[in-house]
């Protein structure tokens, strides 16, 4: 008897808290929608925009301390929720918050995602939407263009970068050099005079294109044509089979260390343990190093190979995601983070380098030596291929080098058939 | 006579509807206890798993509300003509052929040492257990660091300063010894587990045995391999097939230590999956290889049940 007692009752007050876990979330929702009719009627009710970025930690405190602030105030109505994502593993993150209806309202994002969230329909396209064209008049080209899909923009460029050569200032001096080298040959050159134990001439940071394509494309290496529709002809031509057969060459010598698969020291230890003549990097390089890194490396172009100086087009763009509640709200927010103080304050105090072409020519931001080194290398930076396929193509480049440095291909091989796979990705587009 | 036939067909009947009753107040007591376990478990376990099945059949659109294309067997097709799915095939039967019986052997001596050690009993028995309850992403990170490269990895340091090796090796970026650091890592995490189910197991062998085989002159060899192993052949077969299936499920370790390379050479199944579905937003194709791996789990264990028998044991 008393048993069943018991079962009733744990029944009874089961089925009390679903219950009144209902009415809860039900008065809840009730709650927010009056908010939202309130806000119609004009009534100072600020709306919150929830904003994702990867700001490292210098601009994050840019953005919290002077950007937000500044927003907020000359825009009372709008609050910014801003949440810093770590990179790693964002992506997957991203895309279960697409699954899950989560996302947030704007977010920063890598250039590379963004044709392949647009053909997904995450994204909503901003080029219908008021102002978008003076945006796009004062952008620079190649990272508006990072926007581009099907016909459409689906975001706003936020910043861009590229890498340069970072030179170590002791190996320099025991080269016999008092400024960087200039062409490719004379890069090999001194890295053949520093050559020792533990010591090599060129650090790559990896066999990906990010890593690897500035000496590829330098030295005279094609991946398409330039409209970004064939791989075959351009990939494995003579030319790129030569640029790659150069830094195997390299390799065997042991002038290019052994970072490039993976091994020790990588490249900013080995630039701070004197293993490495030059590494190459992004601005970040300096705004998380600070001065110590000002005094002991020599920034520069990329050395002049037979298809001239060429980096890599990185940086990051805003994208206004389908499912936000508040598109008005977000889209000025975005508009704003294209406008002269946030690209300003962020140039200027983390050597990011706008995409606002009236800022960057600005004489504060043009002044500093390492901007304006970063802003040149650009002008001959390769965009890396826009297409929504880019993480198969970026995929199927790094394994095609990955062969080659461990052996299991000669350039030839290994570039014929990255070709012909990168031709189907890019005909699915 | 007819009167007392269905006299008697009335009271069968009325015995089933009792019956029937009985059973029903049963299940209306304990559906408190366990009505909740069920909802929980079909919301996060079987309506995930059948989606899963019908994902491998589709082209699957992630977002909601957009149709996905019925595929077909494409992604089983795919998935038996693609190289790198073998070659994590291949990496995910070598774990198991490797790791299990490691495991399995260094747990069983670690339990019969503890088991005949007086003092200290507890104290061992949580030190071998520690790393089976550290997080899988904190041990791998340690074993990363541990496997470096060059001559600053603690492993490569103490080899050369013991004069083993001359050169540092590279331990992540050759496939064998990459596979190498993932197995002692799995090993090295699972023995805890092992020595645990083990010891309770020798803790159920009466001690007569034991006194029955020194009377009779056996020595401590003898009594492991004819008193011990065939005694504890139960919990043997329970570990065997727990370990196998849980070596389809090497997962964690390869993605933060090696993450396939070099050139997928070291991929198992789950990352290749994880990858194809989160990297590649190919959510029908890995949802494919879920499936395969699940019925190839199954196929494992209705054939270990089928070929190695239960015997229990009456002392």
């Amino acid at each position: 008897m008393s048993k069943k007692v018991i079962s009733v009752l744990v029944a009874a007050i089961l089925a009390l808290t679903f219950v009144m876990a209902g009415c809860s979330s039900n008065s809840g929702t009730k709650k927010t929608t009056d908010n939202s009719s309130v806000n119609d009627t004009q009534k100072v009710e600020p709306v919150t925009i929830e904003f994702w970025h990867t700001f490292s930690d210098t601009e994050d405190k840019i953005l919290n301390e002077q950007i937000i602030p500044d927003f907020e105030q000359k825009y009372p109505n709008i609050k910014v929720k801003a949440t810093r994502m770590p990179y790693d593993g964002l992506k997957q993150q991203v895309i279960s918050a697409v699954a899950g209806n989560a996302t947030p309202d704007v977010m920063r994002m890598d250039i590379i995602w963004v044709p392949e969230f647009a053909k997904l329909g995450a994204l909503q396209p901003v080029d219908n939407l008021e102002g978008f064209d003076a945006i796009k008049e004062k952008a620079f080209k190649g990272p508006m263009e990072t926007n581009y899909f099907n016909g459409h923009y689906y975001g706003i460029p936020q910043d861009t970068n590229t890498k340069i050569a970072i030179y170590n200032k002791t190996l320099l001096q025991q080269a016999g050099l008092t400024e960087p080298p200039k062409t490719f040959d004379e890069l090999v050159a001194a890295a053949e005079k520093i050559k020792g134990k533990d010591r090599w001439g060129i650090a790559i940071s990896g066999t990906g294109p990010w890593g690897i394509a500035p000496y590829f494309l330098s030295l005279g290496g094609k991946v398409t044509d330039d409209k970004y529709t064939k791989a075959t002809g351009y990939l494995n031509s003579p030319e790129s089979v030569a640029a790659l057969q150069k830094l195997i060459d390299l390799y065997n010598e042991k002038l290019i260390g052994p970072c490039i698969l993976g091994g020790q020291p990588d490249t900013w230890g080995g630039m701070k343990g004197n293993n490495y003549l030059m590494i190459d990097d992004g601005p970040w390089f300096y705004s998380i190093q600070g001065d110590a890194a000002k005094q002991s490396t020599v920034p520069a172009l990329f050395p002049q190979g037979p298809g001239g100086s060429i980096s890599v087009v990185g940086g990051e763009d805003l994208v206004l995601f389908k499912t936000t509640k508040h598109p008005k709200e977000a889209w000025i927010f975005m508009q704003y983070m294209f406008s002269e103080t946030p690209q300003k304050l962020l140039a200027q105090q983390a050597g990011l380098i706008p995409t606002n072409m009236d800022v960057a020519n600005s004489s504060d931001v043009s002044g500093d030596p390492i901007i304006s080194l970063y802003v040149q290398q650009l002008k001959t930076a390769w965009p890396r291929t826009p297409s929504p396929n880019w993480g198969k193509i970026d995929e199927t480049l790094g394994q095609a080098f990955e062969k080659v440095f461990r052996g299991k291909a000669t350039p030839q091989q290994a570039l014929d058939e990255a070709a012909k796979q990168i031709d189907e990705f890019l005909q699915n587009n | 006579m007819l009167s007392q036939s269905i006299l008697e067909n009335k009271s069968k009947n009325n015995k089933k509807n009792s019956h029937f009753k009985q059973k029903f107040k049963e299940w209306f007591e304990v559906l408190p206890f366990i009505g909740l376990g069920l909802v929980l478990l079909s919301v996060f376990v079987v309506y995930p798993q059948i989606k899963n099945i019908y994902m491998a059949f589709t082209n699957y659109n992630i977002m909601p509300g957009q149709p996905s294309e019925f595929v077909g067997f494409a992604n089983f097709m795919r998935a038996f003509h693609s190289e790198k799915f073998w070659l994590a095939f291949r990496n995910t039967v070598l774990y198991g052929v490797v790791t299990v019986p490691g495991q399995m052997a260094i747990g069983l001596i670690v339990a019969v040492l503890i088991n005949n050690v007086i003092k200290g009993k507890n104290l061992y028995k949580v030190m071998i257990y520690i790393p089976v309850i550290t997080s899988w992403i904190v041990v791998s990170l340690i074993f990363k660091y541990l496997f470096t490269d060059g001559k600053e990895g603690l492993i490569n340091y103490a080899l050369l300063k013991l004069h083993l090796i001359s050169n540092p090796i590279s331990w992540l970026q050759n496939t064998w010894t990459a596979n190498f650091v993932i197995w002692v890592l799995g090993i090295w995490k699972g023995i805890g587990w092992v020595m645990v189910i083990y010891l309770a197991a020798l803790q159920g062998i009466p001690n007569e045995l034991y006194e029955a085989a020194e009377v009779d002159g056996a020595n401590p060899v003898q009594t492991f391999f004819k008193i011990i192993i065939p005694l504890i052949k139960p919990t043997t077969f329970f570990i065997l097939i727990n370990l196998i299936i849980g070596a389809f499920g090497v997962f964690i370790q390869v993605m933060m230590i090696t993450n396939g390379a070099p050139l997928g050479t070291t991929d198992v199944l789950l990352n290749y999956m994880y990858n194809r579905a989160f990297s590649d937003f190919e959510f029908g194709y890995a949802s494919a290889i879920s499936v395969i791996i699940g019925i190839v789990i199954m196929a494992i264990t209705l054939l270990q049940k089928r070929l190695l028998k239960y015997d229990e044991f009456n002392y």
